[in-house]
């Protein structure tokens, strides 16, 4: 079993694989765009020791983890989000899910200088919660009462990535780096452009669509 | 010559813009109905008009109204930007290009037309044009560095490496002091300038680019891949080990690295010195599976026994459900398949039976006993290990062990399936899904199987489950919605068995259609991710877009689409105008039923159209979004009405034999329609092909057969020089079969009932193949087939 990062040619197996597992679902284009806007944050799981069968076969994807960035965060904070998270029924056991997150919350800190991440999850679900809470560390923010689109509530749970900060800069203080501080990076320009407005739209928490069709360009034809 | 207006009609015509921007096109439309009142030709004003039109979903009138501005005002900029917009809007971005570029011949300043022309270049792979876009762009605005940074990527995309390096280079040596380390665009620019280095092939000016300017990047991952990588190639063995171990030490699931830092430690075939640095890491990370795991591909005779014998105790001591999957690929090794499966068999004996008491998790696969049942019935069920009496028993001893769970349900209902008995796998795996109904994908399962059994309406209210409650329409339109590729495909292919082609075509172009949905969705980054700075991954994207319909989803679909229209055109319809053929003996009544639901279908989806477009408040709310076109054809009627079933099968040919040409189906396919439709060059083509990839395919003999009598029967009406083509190319062909030796393909074919390793599905090929030859081998092959499936149906 491969843990790697996600590339876009992993995308229709890996929408597969979503659908197959969990309710909420996504188009292709807003897996396109995450794997465009945060190419370090997604990651799969291949099964390597499938026979291959044709000269086309693409890997087999049987987990997956796709995670974004907050764009506008509310607070101010850059931090990581967890958009959907899930694996195959026939390859559970192995720890996937949980090798996933930390190659995905790595490299949040690293390249995005989150401060945290969050997520959300079904308050029914108590093997994610036991994966989330206990293995993982994640704490419990609140409950979003009806988040999904079935009515469930949901945990909106956070995760601070201090500790990974540290080791990071334990590790170059090793490496004898001047250990130049991670925590501002990412913090681009803060020019409002179209892009926000897919925040904008997460607000319908019905976690489909979520306004990838924002990310149209606008037509501004008639400047004239 | 320009149209003038009043002051007062300029300010209303800019309001129209801001208008048409902001969406207000009620608005909009009267405030152009303004200036038009006074103006009628004034064509800019028409132009912005059938722009709003557009936009609210009118687009023949759009179109019409367009044209006329560009009467009214042909020297316009703006008539012919809005006429590009709208050839764009329909995708058809050809005539969109040109549009747009004598709207640029017009205003040669507008960045807005150069901007929307390049787009469209780019996503129409006109790589020249869009590097004549980039570089006017970068003239007009130099001082914005996404500007350089496209210039790159377009001779990157053209094929420029060199050049593309160099425009970055030339753009870095502007700058004045080097960029914050934090400066994310800039951090990605670097990356992406040494990976331009590193595909010229250029490693040590890679390395150096990456040790130097690289040092400090965000993407440490990226940074540490391509050192080592750079290292391997320049032969610096020692520092490509630690490169490796580091990037294991970040991540011990990757096969790849293991496999490249045994390759720079130079014991590739060194077995002992392979499985120390394995056991190395398995110890230095209790949790990791891929150390454990991978050895067993190497190892042999008693060290791959006393491994795998570990292997198996961890991983059946924990119950990990995927153990056989993991193990699969070492059984084309038979005295590792046999290994295996003794091992197993001894930790049964063994007397781990009995420890079992951790409580059970709902459903789940347990640990110990059970899972090694689990296991053996996963063996025997295995196409190189099969004995599906066997696995059925150890699939009982584990249910036995453990009633509830679902996976030992999914199991058996698999092993249904592998005896040929798709109802009662079905009814298994119904029964699995009922032991967790909150699990989607044992759900998932369940629906897969009642489309395997024909039963596309149970699978339907099966998806209905999981689908979103709130979708007008109902399931079916939430999985279209969802691009739920696998079902369709099913569903398709269910309908096809049943003789529905009119449903199976359906669904085989809904998937064509989504293929279409997700090469123009690329549209949108071209724009945006040199916005975000992301570049690598947008060229990776590109290149995947290149060959998207490559992909498998693709060819299953496209495969099943041409069947269906092979059917079609060899037995044609008896009245011709409904999507249902006879094998199942429906009768006329039961298609005039269809046909009545279908036009109900449509009425009813035509008033619920109508009284959306009544409700005020809802109207054109989301621009274009809302104006969905209402599908005039849901059960496929017309697509099976076809009378030109091989010129539509084209349209799924084409696309399978540009993309997938190593595929032997592919070929085989592209011949069937090619012989039909009597292009005997292409279907000669497509044998050859199919031939050169395996030349003992039993459909590649069959078709050098019915090609040889196509060109008998056909040969006065070839073209003398394409004979002559045919002659010679034909004669490349192995062992050319006269229609004499048809009783010996034929019993060839009969005869791969008796490889060991054939399965249920190809036996089923097999026998339509007989069939459709009307051989004398069927009855026989019926009856040894019969004998190999029992419980299988359709030999009966």
């Amino acid at each position: 079993m491969d843990i790697r990062l996600l590339k876009p040619s992993d995308i229709p197996h890996v929408q597969h694989v979503n659908i197959t597992n969990l309710p909420e679902n996504y188009f292709m284009k807003y897996y396109l765009y995450h794997a465009l806007c945060w190419p370090q944050l997604s990651y799969v799981a291949v099964d390597v020791s499938r026979p291959q069968k044709t000269p086309y076969d693409y890997p087999r994807i049987v987990g997956y983890v796709l995670a974004k960035m907050e764009e506008d965060p509310p607070d101010g904070v850059q931090h990581g989000h967890i958009t959907s998270l899930s694996v195959m029924r026939t390859h559970r056991r192995l720890g996937i899910a949980e090798k996933l997150m930390r190659q995905s919350q790595q490299a949040m800190v690293e390249t995005f200088g989150a401060q945290y991440v969050s997520l959300h999850v079904r308050v029914s679900n108590n093997a994610a919660l036991r994966l989330y809470r206990d293995t993982l560390g994640f704490k419990n923010e609140k409950i979003e009462a009806k988040y999904y689109a079935d009515g469930e509530d949901a945990h909106s749970m956070k995760l601070d990535l201090g500790f990974i900060r540290e080791q990071i800069t334990d590790q170059q203080e090793e490496d004898g780096d001047e250990g130049e501080p991670i925590g501002e990076m990412g913090k681009k320009g803060e020019e409002v452009n179209e892009d926000s407005r897919v925040e904008k739209k997460r607000k319908v928490r019905v976690g489909r669509g979520l306004g990838v069709g924002d990310l149209v360009e606008k037509n501004e034809s008639q400047k004239a | 010559m320009p149209q003038l207006l009043s002051a007062k009609e300029q300010s209303l015509f800019r309001t129209v813009v801001r208008n048409y921007e902001d969406k207000q096109y009620k608005k909009g439309i009267k405030a152009a109905d303004q200036i038009l009142k006074k103006n009628p030709k004034h064509g800019d004003t028409l132009a912005m008009k059938a722009l709003i039109m557009n936009s609210q979903g009118k687009t023949d009138e759009a179109f019409a109204l367009g044209k006329v501005a560009l009467q009214c005002d042909m020297k316009s900029h703006v008539c012919w930007h809005v006429y590009g917009l709208l050839y764009r809007a329909v995708k058809n971005f050809e005539e969109a290009i040109k549009a747009y570029k004598f709207a640029l011949r017009l205003e040669p300043e507008s960045q807005q037309i150069q901007r929307d022309l390049a787009l469209l270049q780019v996503q129409m792979r006109d790589y020249q044009g869009y590097l004549a876009s980039r570089r006017s762009m970068l003239t007009a605005r130099p001082s914005i560095r996404q500007n350089w940074t496209a210039l790159a990527v377009a001779h990157h995309l053209n094929g420029d490496l060199t050049e593309a390096e160099r425009v970055l280079t030339s753009y870095e040596e502007t700058l004045k002091n080097p960029p914050s380390k934090t400066d994310f665009e800039n951090s990605e620019a670097v990356m992406y300038k040494n990976s331009l280095i590193a595909e010229q092939g250029e490693y040590q000016k890679a390395l150096d680019h990456l040790e130097s300017a690289g040092k400090h990047n965000l993407d440490r991952l990226a940074v540490l891949e391509l050192r080592a990588t750079y290292l391997a190639k320049l032969g610096k063995s020692e520092d490509a080990v630690q490169a490796y171990r580091a990037l294991i030490d970040r991540n011990s699931e990757y096969k790849t690295y293991y496999d490249s830092l045994i390759e720079v430690m130079g014991i590739s075939k060194d077995n002992q010195a392979k499985k120390a640095v394995y056991g190395e890491y398995a110890e230095k990370y209790p949790r990791c599976d891929a150390a454990r795991r991978l050895p067993l591909d190497f190892l042999e005779g008693d060290e791959f026994r006393g491994a795998a014998d570990q292997y198996l105790h961890r991983m059946l001591d924990k119950g990990v459900p995927s153990t056989f999957a993991n193990l699969k690929n070492l059984y084309s090794d038979r005295p590792k398949k046999e290994v295996i499966s003794s091992l197993v068999q001894q930790y049964i004996d063994g007397g781990k039976s009995e420890a079992n008491e951790e409580p059970k998790r709902s459903g789940d696969t347990s640990k110990g006993a059970s899972s090694a049942f689990y296991f053996l019935a996963q063996h025997y069920n295995y196409y190189l290990s099969r004995e599906l009496d066997k696995a059925m028993d150890y699939i009982d001893k584990a249910i036995e062990l453990e009633p509830q769970s679902v996976d030992f349900h999914l199991t058996k209902a698999r092993i249904w399936k592998n005896y040929g008995d798709a109802p009662k796998a079905s009814e298994i795996m119904e029964y699995a899904r009922t032991l967790d109904t909150r699990d989607r994908h044992i759900n998932t399962k369940a629906a897969k199987y009642q489309l395997r059994a024909n039963d596309g309406v149970a699978a339907l209210k099966t998806m209905g489950m999981f689908t979103r409650a709130e979708t007008v329409g109902g399931p079916l339109v939430d999985l279209h919605d969802m691009q739920c590729v696998w079902f369709l495909t099913e569903d398709g292919q269910s309908y096809a068995r049943q003789g529905k082609w009119g449903l199976a075509l359906k669904r085989f172009n809904s998937i064509y259609n989504i293929f279409d949905v997700w090469q123009e969705d690329q549209f949108d980054f071209h724009s945006f991710s040199l916005r975000k700075g992301q570049i690598r991954a947008y060229v990776d994207m590109m290149r995947w877009e290149d060959q998207l319909r490559e992909h498998p989803f693709y060819t299953r679909a496209a495969l099943s689409a041409v069947d269906v229209y092979l059917k079609i055109h060899d037995r044609p319809l008896l009245n011709g105008a409904n999507g249902i053929s006879e094998v199942n003996g429906e009768d006329a009544a039961e298609r005039k039923r269809v046909a009545k639901k279908a036009r109900k279908d449509a009425q009813k989806a035509e008033r619920e159209a109508e009284a959306k477009k009544n409700e005020p408040n809802k109207a054109s709310k989301d621009g274009d979004n809302d104006a969905k076109k209402k599908d005039d054809d849901p059960d496929g009627v017309k697509l099976a009405a076809t009378t030109e079933p091989m010129k539509d099968a084209m349209k799924f040919v084409t696309p399978l034999l540009q993309f997938s040409p190593k595929s032997i189906d592919a070929q085989t396919a592209g011949f069937e329609v090619y012989i039909r439709r009597k292009k005997y060059v292409l279907a000669l083509k497509c044998l050859l092909a199919a031939s050169a990839l395996d030349s003992h395919n039993s459909k590649v003999h069959q078709q050098i057969v019915s090609f040889k009598l196509a060109l008998d029967r056909d040969s006065e009406s070839l073209a003398p020089k394409t004979a002559e083509v045919i002659k010679s190319e034909f004669k490349l062909l192995p062992a050319l079969l006269s229609p004499k030796d048809s009783p010996s393909i034929e019993k060839d074919i009969a005869s791969v009932l008796q490889l060991p390793t054939i399965t249920f599905g190809a036996a089923q090929e097999a026998l339509e193949l007989l069939n459709s030859w009307k051989s004398g081998e069927v009855v026989t092959f019926k009856t040894s087939a019969e004998k190999k499936w029992p419980k299988a149906k359709i030999f009966a």
